[in-house]
């Protein structure tokens, strides 16, 4: 087991601790992400998948139904490994 | 993140997972499915459906998927599955050899 550990911390260096899960209608992202990344950074990884720019999103934690702050960390506001975040668009941005 | 690197699941009621590539490669069956030689259109398009496996049960397999990367790189937690998810839960496994 623990050469096996060893061998799998090889091959994938940078395993990020945690991910969340970003939901939109009937899509679900997984994203690997860091407690001191920002929602802005976030946003950007978003960006490629769902082609929106980060400024046309709005990530809202679905626990506390809070909106989050682009400014602040995933740790700041209290995000966890396995959150689920819901994704919402500005409005004439069609998916 | 690029999207080559993702791929999507897709469950039986049509819901969507975006996963990393590298997650989704736990499963030997998706391993296969993505690597297999010849243009399939799994390979080329990231997208693989499962329209045997229920919404729930494909996330939790994601889920899985993501766990089982962290515990690897040395995070023993416990990965929590309700007990009434059990059955189809470990079909589900069977299949996807995970």
């Amino acid at each position: 087991m623990r050469r096996e550990k060893k061998r799998f911390r090889e091959n994938y260096p940078n395993m990020s601790a945690m991910y969340i899960r970003v939901k939109r209608s009937k899509t679900t992202y997984f994203l690997q992400c860091d407690p001191t990344e920002t929602i802005l950074d976030i946003k950007q990884k978003l960006h490629p998948l769902i082609d929106q720019p980060a400024n046309d999103q709005r990530l809202t934690l679905v626990e506390t139904g809070e909106v989050l702050d682009d400014s602040k960390t995933l740790a700041d506001q209290k995000v966890e490994n396995d959150a689920v975040v819901a994704l919402t668009l500005r409005k004439g941005c069609v998916l | 993140m690029r999207k080559e690197d993702t791929v999507k699941l897709i469950s039986a009621e049509g819901f969507e997972f975006v996963i990393d590539k590298k997650a989704a490669m736990v499963s030997q069956t998706i391993r296969n499915m993505l690597t297999s030689p010849g243009s399939f259109a799994e390979t080329q398009h990231g997208e693989v459906t499962f329209p045997e496996i229920s919404t729930v049960i494909l996330e939790k397999i994601c889920q899985y998927f993501y766990w089982s990367l962290q515990y690897a790189s040395g995070k023993e937690t416990e990965f929590h599955i309700e007990p009434e998810l059990t059955l189809e839960l470990m079909m589900a496994a069977n299949y996807l050899h995970t």
